[in-house]
């Protein structure tokens, strides 16, 4: 931030006409509004009567049923529901939950998004934490994704009229974006000097303000009116998602997890669904239940909320809330997505369910890698309807690994003792029981290479004084470099993660660098907590416990000859500063 | 560097810093952690890794990370101008701004690196 600093002092100068625009905005929403003059046959007619009664006194219907604004719009249950909470917020708009949640679910089903338009964008529903660039335009990346992620343009669709709208809203709230440094060191409006030469291709040049450029492609790309949406609004169905669902999933810093979910119909409201899950940690053994409600908008999006029994993920006692977000596929086979909790949404699963029927399912093993040469390897298979007695030749590992014996069956877990021969090929192995094959289930390696911390750059928030922390887990997996023998290419073997010792290390930024005293601890299992939030006395300037650090993760070296040399991996930890506005929360589980 | 000898002693240190730049990739560990002085030194805009999460690291520094993509560039603490940025709506996706959501943000606490336990989280 220092680096804006003289930039900013002159912007103040700019607060007392930014003032007067939100007086402006302010008093906007006392007055009735008039409806758009869209194009005449664009527009979406609103049936539903609450959302008349509630919203009607500002937004006019006209005689087609279209309201003002509203109709020209389409946007994700996400997006409607911020819309939602500002028009509470700032607009004065009196709301019982129970409307709002009603006013929610009917926009999102009449005026959401089709699952094609939303599949690029489910990370951000799902808050993952990813590096998403909008490559289409460099404008409008430039101008919206400077303050928040470009997923959020991309879960709208308006009309031309209404994405002018959007930037008015924009610069009515938040008058400095006209002129603040963004991307490029400009703003919504030009702050560079007019070009007066033809580009390099002859063209004469395009001096319109970014936001103008912005929304020509927006009002392009992004339109009310889609194929995709015609096609999805009219074959939409209410989803019957009622049934047994064998869930397959990852968390960082414990690796895979099986197991399954009961999903059953709530009839006490359209679209929604309680569910019971039963899942266990491959690589411990731990069994986790949980319970959940979910609701279901546009026929796909799958929103959910539930609690894991104790013991369960999320700390001691377990009773932590759980988000679960989901995407059903449309053939009401598969819904994959992430289910997930802490402050900031930083601890999650991500999930894949399968809707089983009466045949065999294989999900995987509770090993990631079998070693060359190994003998009475223990090993389970997990999965569902697996069958009651099988014999060792009806488990197919492939090529040198062999099932010396079956230690115990249920109907989702089968036990066995496996061999694999010295001279077993090394690569991914296919696991197959009584006709179903889980492809690529584990590896065959001959001996660990190297070690890979994941994620490679991690970031955690500091807290707990007042505002709250963000974690950040991380794993070590060992690597085998594959049968090229090379570090670092496409073949190389994943073998699992592995049980290895954690350190942090000084990320020397500058001279005299001492983030690793202040900025937290890693534990045993890689899970790194940081420390308090607010200025500490003890460092210089009195710098908050923020800091950039190494996160070193060491494993004793497979050869007994180089015993002094232990295998070692090690990733970027950037401990920040907290967010002091919690945009994706309510502050119900605060 | 070949043709320039330091004349003072900070430029020494730069030069011995600059030597001894770690041979491999970082991820293996190789190298001193002494070596690879990193932030403040690059110009341009960052390279990976990145850190993306939240609304915006792409200001200009951004807000979790300075320009090279570490915290030594950030204003520190925070605190210190968490209410410039209130006041000014400098960073509206971060900070609550004064002109809509938050008018009061600073009711209770008049200097927020004193009394920063006194301000809230905001949920717009």
């Amino acid at each position: 931030m220092s680096e804006c600093k003289m930039l900013k002092q002159t912007f103040h100068t700019a607060v007392g006409f930014a003032a007067g625009l939100a007086f402006v905005v302010a008093a906007a929403p006392a007055r009735a509004q008039t409806p758009a003059a869209p194009a005449a046959n664009e527009g979406i007619p609103v049936q539903s009567d609450l959302v008349k009664a509630k919203c009607g006194s500002c937004h006019r219907s006209d005689d087609k049923g279209r309201m003002s604004r509203i109709s020209y719009r389409r946007a994700t249950p996400e997006n409607w529901e911020r819309t939602i909470k500002r028009m509470v917020t700032l607009n004065h708009a009196t709301l019982e939950p129970a409307d709002a949640r009603n006013i929610l679910k009917y926009l999102a089903d009449h005026q959401g998004l089709a699952p094609e338009e939303d599949r690029p964008i489910t990370f951000d529903a799902e808050r993952r934490t990813i590096e998403y660039s909008y490559t289409a335009d460099k404008d409008t990346s430039d101008t919206c994704s400077s303050c928040h992620s470009f997923a959020r343009v991309l879960s709208e669709r308006r009309t031309k009229e209404e994405w002018e709208l959007l930037v008015a809203m924009h610069r009515g709230y938040y008058p400095l974006v006209d002129n603040q440094p963004m991307n490029g060191g400009q703003g919504f409006r030009r702050t560079r000097p007019m070009q007066t030469e033809p580009d390099a291709d002859g063209r004469p040049p395009d001096n319109r303000h970014p936001m103008e450029k912005a929304l020509e492609h927006l009002s392009k790309t992004l339109p009310l009116t889609t194929p995709e949406w015609s096609a999805w609004s009219a074959s939409m169905q209410a989803p019957k998602l009622a049934g047994r669902w064998a869930i397959v999933g990852a968390q960082a810093g414990k690796g895979p997890i099986y197991g399954s979910v009961t999903v059953t119909a709530d009839a006490s409201a359209p679209d929604s669904f309680t569910t019971e899950t039963k899942y266990t940690v491959a690589r411990t053994g731990e069994t986790v239940t949980r319970t959940s409600k979910a609701l279901v908008y546009t026929g796909y999006q799958w929103r959910g909320r539930g609690t894991a029994g104790p013991g369960g993920p999320g700390g001691p006692g377990g009773n932590v809330t759980w988000r679960e977000v989901m995407f059903v596929e449309r053939d009401w086979t598969q819904m994959w997505g992430r289910w997930f909790t802490g402050a900031y949404d930083e601890t999650g699963i991500d999930v894949k369910l399968t809707r089983v029927s009466t045949g065999t399912v294989v999900l995987g093993t509770s090993v990631a890698s079998l070693k060359t040469g190994a003998t009475g390897q223990a090993m389970r298979i997990f999965g569902a309807n697996l069958p009651a007695s099988p014999q060792p030749g009806d488990i197919g590992l492939g090529a040198g690994v062999t099932v010396s014996r079956v230690v115990s069956a249920r109907p989702d877990e089968i036990a066995v003792d496996v061999n694999v021969a010295s001279s077993a090929p090394i690569g991914p192995r296919d696991v197959s029981v009584g006709g179903s094959v889980k492809a690529a289930a584990l590896v065959v390696y001959d001996k660990i290479d190297g070690l890979k911390v994941l994620p490679q750059a991690g970031m955690a928030r500091v807290g707990g004084a007042v505002f709250p922390k963000q974690l950040q887990q991380f794993e070590v997996v060992a690597m085998n470099n594959g049968p090229d023998g090379k570090p670092d290419t496409a073949d190389d073997l994943n073998l699992g993660i592995v049980t290895a010792k954690w350190s942090l290390e000084e990320y020397t930024a500058t001279f005299g660098d001492d983030d690793i005293q202040f900025v937290g601890t890693l534990d045993a299992n890689g899970l790194f907590t940081p420390s308090l939030d607010g200025p500490n006395p003890k460092r210089s300037g009195n710098r908050n416990n923020v800091g950039d650090v190494w996160v070193v993760a060491e494993l004793a070296s497979p050869d007994a000859r180089q015993a002094d040399r232990p295998l070692r991996a090690r990733a970027q930890l950037l401990v920040t500063v907290p967010l002091y506005m919690a945009w994706f929360e309510d502050g119900s589980g605060k | 560097m070949n043709h320039l000898k330091p004349i003072n002693k900070k430029a020494a240190r730069i030069e011995r810093a600059t030597l001894r730049e770690p041979q491999g990739r970082p991820e293996q560990g190789r190298g001193t952690t002494e070596d690879d002085v990193v932030a403040l030194q690059r110009t341009g805009l960052p390279q990976a890794p990145h850190f993306p999460v939240g609304c915006s690291l792409v200001f200009s520094p951004g807000w979790e990370a300075d320009r090279t993509g570490g915290t030594a560039g950030l204003c520190q603490p925070v605190e210190r101008d968490l209410f410039d940025c209130h006041i000014g709506c400098y960073w509206p996706a971060q900070v609550p701004d004064q002109l809509n959501h938050a008018p009061d943000w600073t009711a209770k606490c008049a200097a927020a690196q004193k009394d920063w336990r006194k301000i809230d989280l905001i949920f717009p």
